[in-house]
């Protein structure tokens, strides 16, 4: 017996005309063993009828208060962190085959997630963010000479990657919050949050629904996506480079395009954290920070530089590194990985195991029963992980040379995590932020970026909006 | 006691040429993987530290399947050599089409050992049945015909690409199976000699005798390309056959593969039954066809499948536990290659395949059905930098 998921959700008041969707063909897909995700395929007419009724809904949102859209989607939020609401439970249950990553994760990510969707996070975002937030609704008279609102676009497309789930409901929230009605292509590994969480807010905050539709197809494969990306006002991508690249050279000149490609993020320990009373805590945040999304996220950290000359050298830390990963294993199980995914781990912990017999300083550990895999190299070349909790730990004479190392993966680099070297942070966020870098974290820290980060690089909203300005007449005229 | 290298290659090469197609009986397989094993623990001290590691001695193996493997990616990370490093006759290398980084190595001390194997089974799968195809088709293999079949190849010679494992295996079927008939057509850059390749395959037509073509499948999609704008095709002699090796990988053109099969067929007049995939890779020196040539009724993919050579067992693995796949359901293809004594006989691919009866079926290279991470893999990395 096949369990399928149905990874759409529409909205079903936003057009006069009642939906065409029960005429449309269904696709599915096996994610996993005896678990299929379904999808609809789209017609030109459905497609059509769609995208007029989200564009009708988004200029009924753009009247509509931001405080209201805020309440709204926070009543939705609390509902995903109350372990006593069904929907809650329904989330971990089906993230755990669709989205390869076991209970526990599930309920850890949901919980990260849905923390950064409660209406106190998104006001404290909207005050970093705005001068005033009521000019998401009026023009509102900043100060001398200065009037001004900002409008989000009337329809905004997301195309989300299925890296981490979660992150396009973020994405959608955000759109919702300038007010634009959202088309939410999911990534295959993110269909489930974003479908629940829109019939959560259809029944929250109904008007909001409207506005939302939620829709999974094999990217670049349907009609929809080309005729959405001729109406969208704005398009935000997450995803690897090539997909990337074709949305891009596929959105129109007018519209607005606010891409996250690949990203990587490494790690930095310090002499100062190489103590014997501090190394074993630095060793299981570390642990965390690369376990955290299955080490999926463009936050999970690749590899480790760490510095010699502390009470514990690189090889030491390694090994309680290797320890922390093994423990972390039974708090914080891995996900089931498809064939691609394991078969990559088989092949770099067989080479490095013999790199390891032919001498020289490379260590491998692992454990048979998990895929935690930590790599001791004898050198500070920086090569991306094949992911999934295989961690390169990279011995460095001086802290102050990596970021000249990363350089050549600059383009790509986003978190750098640093621990110890506290009185050399300035400075090496300096260097880092040159390499490329565009957020310098703790360990701890690294998986959770508040809501208000600049992700790679960019404010929150400035992709999003339109600023308008209202110049006001010289009333003195002299 | 123990072998020295020469020695066992003597040995292996004589019991490769004295086989038959059936399998070997499996006490006749464990003899030979278990001295193949000790010979290689023996002078392969990178090897038999990580076998050590993985508590595994040549005491300590019950049966062969127990011999430790290697990943194919190893030969990137490590000379594997077993034996005298100083006495390799040649380093073959991996293509590395997937973008910059490091090309796999295998370090061969034996030149003839390569041959003894690679002979046999192409004699097999390529050349059998040349003298009366029916008979063939009946499954009764006959002798090789008098005259020699030529063999063209879509590939470069052996002189032009040292380093490439199969240009050696095509120049070795051409001196010895071909006595010398034949050519290659494919320059050191890659360009076709698309003129010359038109002008033997037009002689053999007039002529009236079988030929073999054999090639990369990349390179056949460009000679299928190029026929098509100048609306050329040819129409073979019966009998002749054609051999496509390799995938797609990294490669922008890519076709699937009943449709690739059908415009080789009607390019060259072939029927589909006369097209044999050749899996090979550069860290293995035997190979597997999914033929032989004309003995699958109508070329139907359902029913192909490749069968190792009798000095070779494949075992399809689980990609989680890496425990035997039961039968029927896919795993990782891992080969225990006697003709690898000199370099390390067990390998485990990143190839996904199915045991079934007498060999396994190819799926190909392991895959999700999207990519999980937003980080990036080497590849798609190192594809944006010029080598």
């Amino acid at each position: 017996m096949k369990a399928t998921f149905d990874a759409w959700w529409l909205p079903s008041s936003s057009s006069e005309s009642p939906i065409p969707t029960p005429a449309l063909a269904r696709e599915t897909i096996d994610v996993a063993k005896g678990v299929a995700v379904r999808y609809p395929v789209w017609t030109d007419d459905a497609a059509t009828w769609l995208l007029d009724g989200l564009s009708e809904a988004g200029a009924r949102l753009a009247d509509a208060p931001v405080h209201d859209v805020l309440s709204g989607v926070g009543r939705v939020a609390n509902r995903f962190l109350d372990s006593s609401d069904p929907i809650r439970s329904r989330a971990i249950d089906v993230l755990v085959p669709t989205a390869g990553i076991s209970k526990e994760m599930a309920s850890e990510v949901l919980t990260g997630m849905a923390r950064d969707w409660t209406a106190e996070r998104l006001s404290e975002l909207l005050e970093r963010e705005f001068p005033d937030p009521g000019v998401l609704d009026e023009f509102c008279r900043l100060d001398e000479g200065r009037t001004v609102r900002a409008r989000g676009p009337f329809l905004t497309l997301h195309v989300g990657a299925g890296t981490v789930p979660g992150v396009s409901v973020t994405s959608m929230i955000r759109a919702l919050l300038v007010k634009s009605a959202v088309l939410l292509k999911p990534g295959l590994g993110d269909v489930v949050l974003p479908v629940l969480f829109a019939q959560a807010l259809a029944e929250e905050a109904p008007e909001l629904a409207d506005a939302v539709a939620v829709t999974y197809w094999p990217g670049g494969s349907s009609l929809l996506e080309g005729l959405a990306l001729r109406r969208a006002e704005a398009v935000v991508a997450y995803g690897g480079d090539e997909a990337i690249a074709s949305l891009r050279a596929r959105t129109p000149v007018t519209a607005r395009f606010i891409a996250y490609h690949h990203r990587l993020s490494v790690g930095l320990v310090g002499r100062e954290a190489l103590t014997t009373a501090r190394a074993p805590g630095v060793a299981r945040m570390a642990a965390r920070a690369v376990s955290m999304f299955d080490q999926r996220g463009c936050v999970s950290p690749h590899a480790i530089y760490v510095e010699e000359g502390g009470a514990v050298d690189p090889g030491e830390w390694a090994a309680l590194l290797a320890s922390a990963m093994a423990d972390l294993e039974e708090d914080l199980p891995g996900g089931h990985l498809t064939a691609s995914e394991a078969s990559a781990i088989h092949q770099v912990r067989g080479s490095a195991e013999l790199r390891e017999a032919s001498g020289g300083g490379v260590r491998v550990f692992f454990s048979d029963e998990s895929f935690w895999t930590v790599i001791l190299e004898d050198d500070m070349g920086f090569e991306p992980s094949c992911l999934n909790r295989v961690v390169a730990v990279l011995p460095t004479p001086d802290l102050g040379g990596v970021a000249g190392a990363l350089e050549e993966v600059g383009g790509h680099l986003q978190t750098v995590a640093v621990e110890g070297a506290e009185d050399r942070l300035p400075m090496l966020a300096e260097a880092l932020s040159q390499a490329g870098a565009t957020r310098v974290t703790s360990l701890e820290k690294s998986p959770w970026p508040p809501p208000w980060w600049h992700h790679d690089g960019a404010s929150v909203f400035a992709g999003l909006i339109r600023w308008i300005d209202l110049e006001e007449n010289d009333l003195e005229g002299d | 006691m123990s072998d020295t290298f020469a020695g066992l290659a003597n040995a292996l090469g004589m019991a490769f040429q004295a086989s038959s197609r059936e399998p070997w009986p499996d006490d006749e397989f464990e003899t030979w993987g278990r001295r193949v094993f000790a010979y290689q623990f023996e002078t392969n001290p990178v090897y038999a530290g990580y076998a050590r590691k993985r508590g595994v001695t040549p005491g300590s193996v019950a049966h062969w399947s127990e011999i430790p493997w290697v990943p194919a990616s190893a030969f990137k990370a490590v000379p594997l050599v077993s034996g005298d490093p100083s006495r390799v006759q040649r380093v073959f290398r991996t293509s590395g089409t997937t973008g910059a980084g490091r090309r796999g190595e295998h370090h061969v001390l034996d030149l003839d050992l390569y041959e003894q194997s690679l002979v046999p089974n192409m004699r097999h799968h390529m050349y059998a049945g040349l003298t009366d195809v029916t008979d063939l088709a009946n499954g009764i293999e006959v002798a090789d015909a008098t005259a020699p079949t030529p063999i063209f190849a879509l590939a470069p010679g052996p002189a032009d690409a040292p380093e490439s494992s199969l240009s050696y295996m095509l120049g070795a079927a051409l001196d010895v199976l071909s006595k010398g008939e034949g050519g290659f057509f494919v320059a050191p850059d890659g360009v076709i000699d698309t003129a010359g390749l038109s002008a033997v395959l037009e002689g053999a037509t007039a002529r009236g005798a079988p030929i073999i073509l054999a090639g990369t499948a990349f390179a056949f999609v460009h000679w299928l390309d190029w026929l098509k704008e100048q609306s050329g095709g040819f129409d073979l002699p019966a009998g002749s056959r054609i051999m496509e090796t390799g995938g797609f990988k990294g490669r922008s053109r890519v076709l699937e593969r009943p449709e690739f099969y059908s415009a080789l067929s009607e390019a060259h007049g072939v029927p589909p039954e006369a097209i044999v995939n050749e899996y090979g890779m550069t860290e293995l020196l035997s190979q597997f066809y999914d033929g032989p040539a004309f003995a699958t009724p109508g070329g139907a993919f359902e029913t192909r499948r490749h069968v190792p050579p009798p000095w070779v067992r494949t075992r399809v693995l689980d990609p989680n536990t890496l425990s035997a796949s039961p039968v029927g359901e896919p795993g990782l293809l891992c080969h225990y290659d006697l003709a690898n004594a000199g370099s390390v006989m067990a390998v485990l691919t990143e190839d996904m395949g199915i045991a079934v009866d007498g060999g396994f079926r190819v799926l190909g290279r392991a895959q999700g059905a999207e990519p999980r991470g937003c980080s990036l893999a080497m590849d798609d990395l190192l594809s944006g930098v010029p080598s």
